[in-house]
């Protein structure tokens, strides 16, 4: 029998990626799992007041790192979808997903990071820059808090470090000279930090080079990621719910429910929904999370339509009648009569609404008006990436890539589920 | 088949039949093409908005005085224009203004001392809403800020008047230095409608260029004005402003020499025009600044109608230890690449003769910056990096607009360097409009904007306690000390003492740093080396543009 | 523009359905209804937001006594039902009222902008059919599996990129490498002095590049909308009976799997063209073209209030005739169908 690659195999191969070529950050991540969790007993109210969005995020990555194996073991049975044969646009999807999950392990720089632009300011793909770390303070007689405060501080990085310095070159002699383009300065070799009695002189590498603050290109890619897929997933849920609830009422109570809500959904089709995305984010300003709602109440229509001719069909068939005697209630009835039905179709439109999402919000960031330069988001990055095209082609061409490939994926995605749902087409 | 691959071979031709058409280009080199970011929207002096409206509209219509920047005394000068000669009364409270007998309209008709009254009247009245309605006050005005003409002019003959001054004022020529448009052609138009008259886009002009050609969104041609006694044969005959939103491409066409003139060039290009030998780059410094502005009083109080110091920015150690922690020679080398300036005060070294130049930028120190906040009582108690006091952690949002990548980038270093002395900044972009709302109701602690400053030094509406008269006073610096300085700018003072209550003033400010200054932003001009006899100064690059000559 | 081309097939849902005379008037009404609601809701929004027209104009002569006068002038010191009233009083006279930033009466503005518009979507609409109809008859005529799947991925691939990634690269490539394309503008500075043909050069010249950005992915859409059609119609059992007895595929395709195909195609180009006409927003602002998508996001930038509901009034009434149309070209094509299947 031929061997097919299944998505289980692809993700069995990154999950070792990970490993292979992070254990470093994993076991960091994994002490201060363990501190934490020490800490969380001998001082309960210190653990709850250091708990920080940085460190949920890094220690439920950890978690689901961890465990997610196991968890596939137990229930490979009813993940069948893992067992799917694998093709491009899935094995893009589920790659995002993944980074999507392990954003903190698959990059531990801070995406925000940005020090001593002279030296790290828009740096080419597989640059490399040296790192002197200043001496700190001594620390003594550490409480379990402090210890712990300090491995926080160390595993997870913060956007600024003062104990740092970047240079292009160093050379070490009596004392430490360093170069930061023209410019030169020395330090006494005492007032770094020494490993060996030598000074600790680390390289650093940008893999997809920097931006015109120094930002690591990859970093932010990889926490780009992030924010995109979550504006697209954030976007589509509301969408769903939307559509679904207002889809149902329509259906349900007809009337002057069904006509209103209907010329409401007209009225959003009848108008390129793009200006009041514009207007509402122009006029009321745009964070993150407006994008996501103004994105999400602007795509709910056709869910809507689906939703609305389903249950106006089943409502002149006769188990809804005999569903309504037997006690079901409305939200009992939408979940196990009608969801059940249109399902499918949902889905596909889910597939292609989260793939206009996606370009939605790129194309409102291109035109200054997405989450902004505060999150990394692919627009954002193509946005100012525009600016440097000649300068600095990494800048757009890696974000933009991630951009086109994602579409595609979702979208080739889409009619491949689309198929499978409505074999009408293939024959 | 044979007909498709035909086709085929067509369409891969297709872009070189186009090149081929662009290059012959007729003979038709006596002209200077300006770049331009956006139309303008009108050709009319009361109305002008944009700069690019302004400058256009001032080569169309003369005013009384040709304004020229002197470079050594760092202020403008004026000579004449339409006044051939003026003289002034002994006593100053009034002007005598011989105008020229030998300027035209481009309909033929003459420019007359009744044209020039006209103007005024029309500029200062409250229905018009010019763009100067509010600034005659020098003259004689009634409640309405409306000039009374009568009293203000006395004409004498068609080509001399008088302008009274009234007693208290400070007489001088700037108030009467706008635009003289023509009375034959407004004056029977219905005030309140000439905002939107068609009269404003066909202009009948005086100037030494008129408007030859709208391609509205394209380009606008102005010809040479051959009546115009400004006119003469080497002059060049059109002036084309073209209009192409996209920066690149217009410093892609500078490059192959198909505009002649560029304006706001970014310093990132410098470098690579530079190896151009055709291009000639000039910057220049000292009409804009930047500055992280900080409300010196509570918000919240002044929303009740209080008027309370802010609990961060209420003490001038904090400003001071704030603009100690800001990194400006970053900004300036990295994104600036070395144009630009560091600004001290809001007054830019342009001004030679008033600017203070004992006055020195706070260097980039975070110890002393520490220092100073700690003696305002700013400790970080809990250890987490975030100064406290009085249990309230030093935590703030500050407001960018949206659209300048430089107030960003500014914003964004801000952030970043503050924290190094553990203050939180929280940013948040918002549209330029919406900003400037805000800062009208004095309602946000902390932003990132810029002034483009007036010439002459103006100051009073950026620095005068009065809140409620200085609407533009946003950081809501309060002085009393400044106040009387500024006071006596408002009077009829020799020149001396003038130029030393303004350098007092820069030292006064700076003392306080009512908001952290941050640098003077470059305007960098690029030209063709084949337009001689070009004088770009902080006035503006196009002003002049009748005296250019083409090598 | 170009996302809400990707809203489009679930705008089907409207133009399928099918449409009698009667059926016309009351969607004529309830169009009026429709364009009623998106007016009132703009206007509310506007007017909601914060942001003051009068105030961004900041200079040092700026009274609050002139800012107090403006704000009159603009009746925007009224309540907002009363400056909702007057405003809908004066658009049922016609009267869009004067923008802030031209200065010029709404309707005139919109049209100069709406004029080049026009012009540049129905070129786009037009190109996107040639070329995406003669690519699904090349590749139906040739029954080639492998063919049939490449340029169906490669032109989801192609529906796949953003126009602002296209548009910026095709600068780059053809504009800046290559130099074989204008960046920007839509004539020579010389146009005036060129002869009839020079100045259609000269004007495809400029927009051959926006029309590509514009048309890519309208294309790579129509193509998987005529294939299907295609598709759909070859699989039926009555084309097997013609090719049993004998007909020759060239006449079957043109004789009956082309008209099947054009239906939906023609549902979708309406709506398509509607779109567009809207304003090509992303591709505007690439190109730096003056159209309506660059009016509108300006006046909403530039909170030019009475621009905004010009440009959002003609975008809507736009789409509304552009499904109009489309649905009574598809009528028109449905009874020819009918007649040629009796024959």
């Amino acid at each position: 029998m031929k061997f097919k690659l299944k998505i289980i195999h692809w993700l069995t191969l990154l999950w070792l990626l990970l490993i292979v070529f992070q254990h470093e950050v994993l076991f960091q991540y994994l002490s201060l799992w363990f501190g934490y969790a020490k800490l969380f007993f001998v001082d309960f109210s210190e653990a709850i007041d250091v708990l920080s969005l940085k460190l949920v995020n890094v220690i439920l990555s950890l978690k689901l790192f961890v465990f997610l194996p196991a968890l596939y073991i137990i229930f490979r049975k009813k993940w069948i979808f893992l067992q799917g044969n694998l093709n491009f646009s899935y094995a893009l999807l589920s790659l995002l997903i993944w980074i999507l999950i392990f954003a903190p392990i698959i990059t531990d720089e801070n995406p925000e990071f940005s020090k001593n632009l002279a030296v790290t300011k828009l740096l080419p793909p597989f640059s490399s820059v040296k790192i002197l770390h200043l001496a700190g303070e001594l620390e003594s007689s550490q409480s379990e808090k402090e210890k712990f405060h300090m491995r926080l501080n160390q595993t997870v990085k913060p956007a600024f470090n003062e104990r740092i310095i970047f240079a292009d070159s160093v050379i070490v002699s009596e004392s430490v000279v360093y170069f930061q383009k023209t410019q030169k300065s020395e330090l006494q070799k005492n007032e770094l930090l020494l490993k060996n009695g030598e000074p600790f002189i680390q390289n650093k590498y940008f893999l997809l080079g920097t931006d015109e603050y120094g930002r690591d290109s990859f970093a932010r890619l990889i926490y780009g990621t992030r924010i995109s897929l979550f504006v697209g997933f954030g976007a589509v849920v509301l969408s769903f719910i939307i559509g679904i609830i207002l889809g149902f009422i329509a259906g349900y109570s007809g009337g002057i429910f069904d006509t209103v809500l209907n010329r409401f959904t007209e009225l959003f089709l009848s108008f390129p929904v793009i200006y009041l995305i514009v207007l509402i984010l122009a006029l009321f300003g745009s964070s993150l999370f407006s994008v996501i709602i103004v994105l999400g109440i602007s795509g709910w229509m056709t869910l809507f339509k689906i939703v609305r001719g389903e249950v106006v069909s089943i409502k002149q068939r006769d188990f809804l009648i005999s569903a309504e005697s037997i006690g079901l209630k409305k939200s009992q009835l939408l979940a196990k009569e009608i969801l059940p039905v249109i399902l499918a179709p949902v889905i596909v439109n889910l597939v292609f609404l989260f793939s206009n999402v996606i370009l939605a919000e790129a194309a409102l960031s291109y035109l200054g008006l997405g989450t902004g330069n505060l999150y990394p988001s692919w627009g954002a990055m193509i946005n100012s990436g525009q600016e440097y095209i000649y300068k600095a082609w990494w800048m757009i061409a890696f974000p933009g890539a991630a951009l086109i490939l994602t579409l595609f994926a979702a979208n080739s995605s889409g009619r491949r589920i689309n198929k499978i749902i409505n074999p009408r087409l293939d024959k | 088949m044979m007909r498709k691959k035909i086709l085929f071979a067509l369409f891969l031709i297709f872009p070189f039949i186009f090149t081929a058409c662009d290059s012959k280009s007729p003979e038709h080199n006596n002209r200077v093409i300006i770049g331009i970011s956006a139309d303008v929207n009108i050709f009319n002096p009361l109305f002008t908005i944009s700069v690019d409206e302004g400058a256009i509209t001032e080569l169309l219509y003369l005013s009384l005085f040709d304004y020229r920047w002197n470079e050594v005394k760092g202020g403008i000068e004026a000579g004449p224009m339409l006044a051939k000669r003026w003289e002034w009364a002994v006593d100053s409270s009034s002007l005598k203004i011989f105008l020229r007998d030998d300027v035209y309209w481009t309909d033929g008709t003459p420019l007359t001392a009744d044209d020039i009254v006209f103007t005024f009247d029309v500029y200062s009245d409250p229905i018009v809403q010019s763009r100067l309605y509010g600034t005659f006050e020098d003259l004689f005005v009634d409640e309405d800020n409306h000039i009374d003409v009568s009293k203000t002019f006395s004409v004498n003959s068609s080509f001399e008047f008088e302008v009274n001054f009234p007693a208290n004022s400070v007489p001088n020529l700037d108030v009467i230095s706008p635009s003289i448009i023509p009375a034959h052609i407004f004056r029977d138009l219905k005030r309140d409608e000439l905002s939107y008259s068609e009269q404003n886009f066909k202009p009948v002009s005086s100037g030494s260029y008129y408007l030859k050609k709208w391609d509205k969104n394209q380009t606008i041609t102005l010809a040479a004005n051959k009546s115009s006694f400004l006119y003469d044969e080497d002059q060049i005959d059109e002036i084309i402003f073209k209009v192409d939103p996209d920066y690149t491409s217009k410093i892609i066409q500078l490059k192959k020499g198909k505009i002649d003139l560029l304006e706001l060039v970014k310093v990132e290009d410098i470098e690579e025009l530079k190896s151009n030998s055709e291009l000639k780059i000039v910057p220049v410094i000292g009409r804009e600044y930047d500055y992280l502005g900080l409300n010196n009083i509570d918000a919240d109080a002044y929303s009740n109608g209080e008027v309370v110091p802010n609990k961060y920015f209420g003490s001038g150690n904090v400003r001071e230890a704030i603009t100690y922690a800001i990194n400006r020679e970053e900004i300036l080398n990295e994104r600036l690449l070395g144009y630009g300036e560091i600004a001290a005060t809001p007054v830019s070294s342009i001004f030679k003769s008033v600017f203070n130049d004992n006055v020195k930028p706070y260097q980039q120190n975070i110890t002393k910056a520490k220092n100073l906040l700690a003696s305002e009582g700013w400790d970080d108690v809990d250890q987490d990096g975030i100064l406290e006091k009085e249990n309230e952690e030093f935590s703030f949002t500050l407001y960018y607009p949206s659209g300048n990548p430089l107030r960003e980038f500014a914003s964004m270093r801000v952030q970043n360097n503050l924290k190094a002395v553990g203050i939180d900044i929280k940013l948040e972009v918002v549209e330029l409009g919406t900003l400037i709302e805000f800062l009208f109701e004095r309602k946000i602690n902390a932003w990132m904007l810029g002034w483009y400053i007036p010439i002459p030094v103006e100051l009073k509406p950026y620095w005068y306690s009065d809140l409620e008269s200085t609407p533009l006073n946003f950081a809501n610096y309060r002085n009393v000390k400044v106040d009387s300085l500024l006071d006596l700018l408002q009077t009829n003072i020799p020149a001396e003492k003038r130029t030393e209550i303004i350098k007092t003033f820069q030292k006064m400010i700076h003392d306080d740093e009512p908001v952290s200054f941050l640098y003077w932003v470059p305007n960098i001009c690029v030209y063709n080396k084949r337009i001689a006899k070009i004088n770009i100064t902080p006035l503006g690059t196009v002003s002049h543009c009748w005296e250019w000559r083409l090598q | 523009m170009e996302i809400a081309i990707k809203n489009s097939p679930e705008k089907l849902f409207i133009a399928t359905e099918k449409q009698t005379g009667k059926a016309f008037a009351k969607r004529f009404l309830t169009s009026l209804i429709t364009l009623f609601l998106l007016v009132s809701l703009i206007f509310v929004f506007v007017r909601l937001s914060p942001g003051d027209p009068t105030k961004k104009y900041v200079s040092a002569q700026l009274s609050p006594e002139l800012s107090q006068k403006i704000s009159e002038k603009f009746m925007l010191d009224k309540p907002v039902i009363e400056q909702y009233f007057a405003f809908l009083l004066n658009s049922v006279k016609g009267d869009l009222g004067v923008s802030y930033n031209f200065r010029q009466p709404v309707m005139k503005v919109v049209w100069e902008y709406f004029s080049f518009t026009l012009v540049f979507s129905t070129l786009s609409i037009f190109l996107q059919i040639i070329f995406s109809f003669s690519l699904a008859i090349f590749v139906a005529r040739r029954k080639n599996t492998f063919l049939n799947k490449a340029v169906s991925d490669f032109s989801l691939f192609i529906y796949s990129i953003p126009s602002f990634v296209l548009g910026v690269f095709l600068i780059y490539l053809f504009s800046v490498v290559l130099n074989l394309f204008p960046i920007s503008g839509l004539k020579s500075l010389d146009y005036d002095s060129f002869s009839f043909w020079g100045k259609i050069l000269d004007q495809a010249w400029h927009l051959a590049l926006p029309l590509i950005t514009l048309s890519a992915a309208g294309t790579a859409m129509f193509y998987k909308y005529i294939k299907e059609g295609m598709d759909d119609v070859l699989h039926q059992s009555y084309i097997l009976n013609l090719r049993s007895s004998g007909v020759k595929e060239k006449v079957i395709l043109k004789k009956h799997v082309i008209p099947n195909a054009i239906s939906p195609l023609i549902s979708v180009a309406g709506i398509e063209l509607g779109v567009l006409l809207g304003g090509a927003l992303i591709t505007e602002v690439i190109f730096s073209l003056p159209g309506m998508g660059r009016l509108t996001v300006n006046s909403i930038l530039t909170r030019d209030y009475p621009l905004i509901i010009g440009c959002v009034l003609t975008a809507g009434i736009v789409m509304i005739i552009a499904n109009y149309l489309a649905d009574i070209i598809k009528i028109k094509f449905d009874k020819r169908l009918l007649k040629g299947l009796l024959n």
